[in-house]
């Protein structure tokens, strides 16, 4: 034994990278706590790690969350949220968005459909269609508070409030508007889905997802609806999820302790320190993506090249109402639009690109471009696809950080395959701020 | 077009991608860490594509980040080093012979001032102080024949002072020696001293490039200037291999990451600076604020010549009440921590004269005792004015 060393003074400013799989104990009896969840700590680095725990805080708090569990990818968390809440039951059922990432869609209609779920899409700006959808074994809404790829903002205090009067959960994916700009939890949402691999993260680099609960939904209010997560069980010591966890954390207790630790999808530590240090500059990035895209939307809005912006800015006036006074501090850096000329110009344009890059990811630094009905989308089937509002002429805007004037004039040369047009000044003078 | 192919893409676009191009065997949009110390060769001295041979020699990850570096800094060449110490130690040691001047502006930062004092000394370098930032304090301080390299940083960490970048290179020319610019505090983002004139930039690229506290680093950039009969970019090239003080790949990628963001992040940092030294200068009980941004600083005129786009992120002021109310202050502070180093996304403060200017203790050099240096994050500006309110009110009791 070495003599006990005094603890330094000084500490990190940035927090140390714990890659550990496991946890040492200095007895028995504390091990058997924290293993039986009836003291905090870590056991095992699958369910818990401390840079994870650190990320988890940091995203319930931009939230106004209760808590939070990370996930290995976006599209993990989604899955966690919708097990949690709909596994067990044997009439689950859903109504989804009907504008909504393709990946979601594969999700819900394929792996998920294979295990019992059902789904009925509905317009997010339409709150009587996810009314009109509901059945008994509803028990999840599920929208994108920012839609991808064509940005339409949904109804989501009135969709909410069908939910609450019918005792659905209210899930929101918030990928595309960040918590910077948007808190869903402010505006009905129960839990709250992320791929940090976006805007959290904000440099392409790591993937990751991240399950928020708001702290606004109570099972205990009607038990019988949701029996897995109040009544007793083995796997939770004879007691129930709600007894573990207390009513407002029992559906992520579950989550984490049943589904992340049984099925694995659990973040490391050196991307859960990555995406932390890409949320410090989560601010400055987005406040700038979503002006720049905005411009460019107005921009191309005029290009001969361009039959139509997807924007809310150029949304009908309900759309123009939520954008200005339904909470958002900005709509984000995404916008798509649909190009005039052939599929095989639209191809073409899309190969000029010289600065903007074709790839499949957005809430880069760098801007990114993406053919919907190729790529994110190219699963749907023809109703889906319909529903969707893509079209085979829908180009993606994931819009970074550079200067305006270079996406303009890339943009420009690009789409001058199909129609040649003079790049304007910039609208504003984005990179050189006003002192 | 308004715009042609051969105009230079602007700060920001260059920052992204200049040196970051997606990886052209898979695509991946961010390019891979090349975490390799050495690369095999097809037959000896039959290298692959990039020619790399051995990771102290060349790596493409770091290769990748001194391309976007040297494209900001408007140089031929950057070199990346392990520290901001290791680039400045590699650059005099490649251009400085035994028997050699330097001339030190005066308050050039402490660790450089210790590397030419204590270490290059014993190598029979010499070197004499300019007793201000005014170029014709230098050209006085020149010794004829023998001074080589001037070095200068502006702004002076930690009193912030503004020299003219051009008159100096024009004191260096006539010297005959080549002036190195510190450009560690006002970054690529806001200050260019290659294009004003200056032969060599150095950056701790700790600070704002790496910009997350996350990541040591140095880089030393060059244009196409010769020296002693070689280019610069040969001989500092040549030091970095065989010194070997070189950057890690993993190092190298998270300040390439860093500095995708530098443009951004700066304009923050100098809006919210510019509003804290404001906030300080309105305050009774603050005695002097040092900010290049405030109209009243001396060379107010002159930085925002030189300066593009904002005055910077460090701030520098002493509180009414001394020594006790400047230690009293950085104790008090939540948002902002006490410690060394600057130029991260979170605030700092700092004691300099206790802290990292300990090595000017007892000369004439010395910073004033008092003086607390604020290190802007990007943080809400709300809540920098407040923590500030709130700390100056405990420290200074309403003193003035």
């Amino acid at each position: 034994m070495t003599a006990a060393t005094p603890a330094p003074l000084g500490t990190p400013i940035v927090r140390p990278i714990h890659h550990s799989a496991a946890y040492a104990f200095d007895t028995l009896a504390d091990a058997r706590e924290v293993f039986a969840q009836r003291a905090s700590g870590f056991t095992y680095a699958r369910t818990g790690n401390p840079n994870v725990a650190a990320l988890e805080a940091e995203v319930a708090r931009l939230e106004g969350g209760e808590c939070a569990v990370a996930t290995s990818s976006g599209q993990a968390a989604v899955t966690l949220a919708l097990l949690t809440l709909t596994g067990p039951a044997k009439d689950a059922h859903a109504v989804v968005s009907s504008r909504i990432y393709g990946g979601t869609v594969d999700l819900l209609t394929d792996t998920l459909a294979d295990t019992g779920l059902e789904v009925t899409f509905a317009d997010p700006r339409e709150p009587q269609q996810w009314e009109d959808a509901l059945r008994p074994g509803t028990r999840v809404f599920f929208l994108e508070s920012v839609a991808n790829p064509l940005t339409e903002l949904p109804e989501l205090e009135a969709i909410a409030e069908i939910a609450h009067r019918n005792g659905v959960v209210v899930i929101v994916d918030n990928t595309v508007a960040t918590p910077h700009l948007y808190t869903p939890g402010r505006h009905g949402a129960d839990l709250v889905v992320h791929s940090a691999t976006k805007y959290l993260s904000g440099h392409g680099g790591p993937l990751g997802g991240v399950l928020v609960d708001t702290g606004s939904f109570d099972p205990t209010e009607d038990p019988e609806r949701w029996p897995w997560l109040t009544r007793k069980h083995h796997r939770w010591g004879d007691r129930s999820p709600v007894e573990v966890y207390g009513a407002r954390r029992a559906v992520l207790g579950v989550a984490r302790c049943k589904y992340l630790n049984d099925l694995g999808p659990c973040m490391g530590a050196t991307t859960a320190h990555e995406i932390l240090q890409g949320i410090t500059t989560l601010g400055v990035r987005v406040e700038r993506q979503s002006a720049t895209a905005e411009r460019l939307a107005l921009t191309l809005a005029e290009h001969p090249a361009v039959e139509r912006v997807h924007h809310p800015r150029f949304g009908d006036p309900r759309q123009q109402q939520l954008r200005e006074t339904g909470g958002y501090r900005g709509v984000g850096g995404v916008f798509s639009i649909d190009l005039k000329g052939t599929p095989e110009q639209v191809e073409r344009a899309v190969n000029s690109l010289r600065l903007i890059k074709l790839a499949a990811n957005i809430g880069d630094v760098r801007t990114l471009v993406a053919h919907p009905a190729s790529m994110t989308h190219c699963r749907l089937t023809p109703e889906q696809f319909r529903a969707s509002g893509i079209t085979e002429r829908t180009l993606r805007v994931s819009v970074g950080v550079e200067d305006e004037a270079d996406l303009t004039a890339d943009l420009f040369q690009a789409l001058s395959v199909i129609a040649p047009a003079h790049a304007p000044q910039p609208r504003s003078a984005s990179t050189t701020a006003a002192r | 077009m308004t715009r042609t192919d051969t105009r230079l893409p602007g700060l920001a676009t260059r920052a992204i991608h200049d040196g970051q191009q997606p990886d052209p065997t898979t695509g991946a949009v961010v390019p891979p860490i090349y975490q390799t110390s050495t690369f095999v060769q097809d037959g000896v001295n039959r290298f692959r594509t990039g020619g790399h041979e051995y990771s102290r020699g060349s790596n493409p990850t770091r290769n990748g980040f001194e391309e976007q570096l040297a494209s900001l800094g408007r140089g031929t060449r950057a070199f990346a080093f392990a520290s901001g110490m290791a680039a400045e130690d590699a650059l005099l040691r490649a251009v400085l012979a035994p028997g050699d001047h330097i001339v030190l502006a005066s308050d050039v930062y402490g660790g450089t001032f210790r590397l030419v004092d204590q270490v290059l000394s014993k190598w029979g370098i010499e070197h004499s102080f300019v007793p201000s930032a005014s170029a014709s304090d230098a050209a006085a301080t020149v010794l004829p024949g023998r001074t080589k390299v001037l070095w200068l940083e502006t702004p002076s960490n930690p009193l912030l002072r503004v020299a003219d970048i051009a008159a100096w290179a024009q004191v260096a020319d006539d010297a005959g020696a080549l002036l190195v610019v510190d450009n560690t505090f006002a970054s690529p983002a806001l200050q260019n001293p290659l294009v004003l004139g200056a032969h060599v930039v150095v950056h701790s690229t700790t600070k704002y490039i790496g910009g997350h506290s996350d990541v040591l680093g140095g880089a030393v950039v060059v244009g196409d200037t010769e020296w002693r009969g070689q280019p610069l970019t040969e001989l500092i090239g040549f030091q970095q291999f065989a010194g070997g003080a070189v950057a890690g790949p993993f190092d190298s990628f998270l300040a390439a990451r860093g500095l995708k963001t530098l443009p951004l992040r700066m304009e923050r940092h100098c809006s919210n600076a510019l509003e804290v030294a404001r906030f300080l200068r309105s305050r009774s009980d603050v005695l002097e604020v040092n900010y290049p941004g405030l109209e009243e600083h001396p060379q107010h005129d002159l930085a925002a010549r030189t300066l593009n786009g904002g005055f910077g992120g460090i701030i520098s002021f002493r509180p009414a009440g001394g020594i006790d109310a400047a230690h009293a202050f950085v104790r008090e502070t939540a948002l902002y921590n006490l410690s060394v180093s600057l130029g991260g996304v979170e605030s700092l403060t700092c004691v300099p004269h206790s802290m990292t200017h300990g090595s000017r203790v007892g000369t004439p050099y010395e910073v004033p005792e008092d003086l607390v240096r604020l290190s802007v994050g990007i943080e809400d500006i709300e809540d920098h004015l407040a923590d500030l309110d709130r700390a100056l009110n405990a420290a200074t009791s309403g003193r003035s």
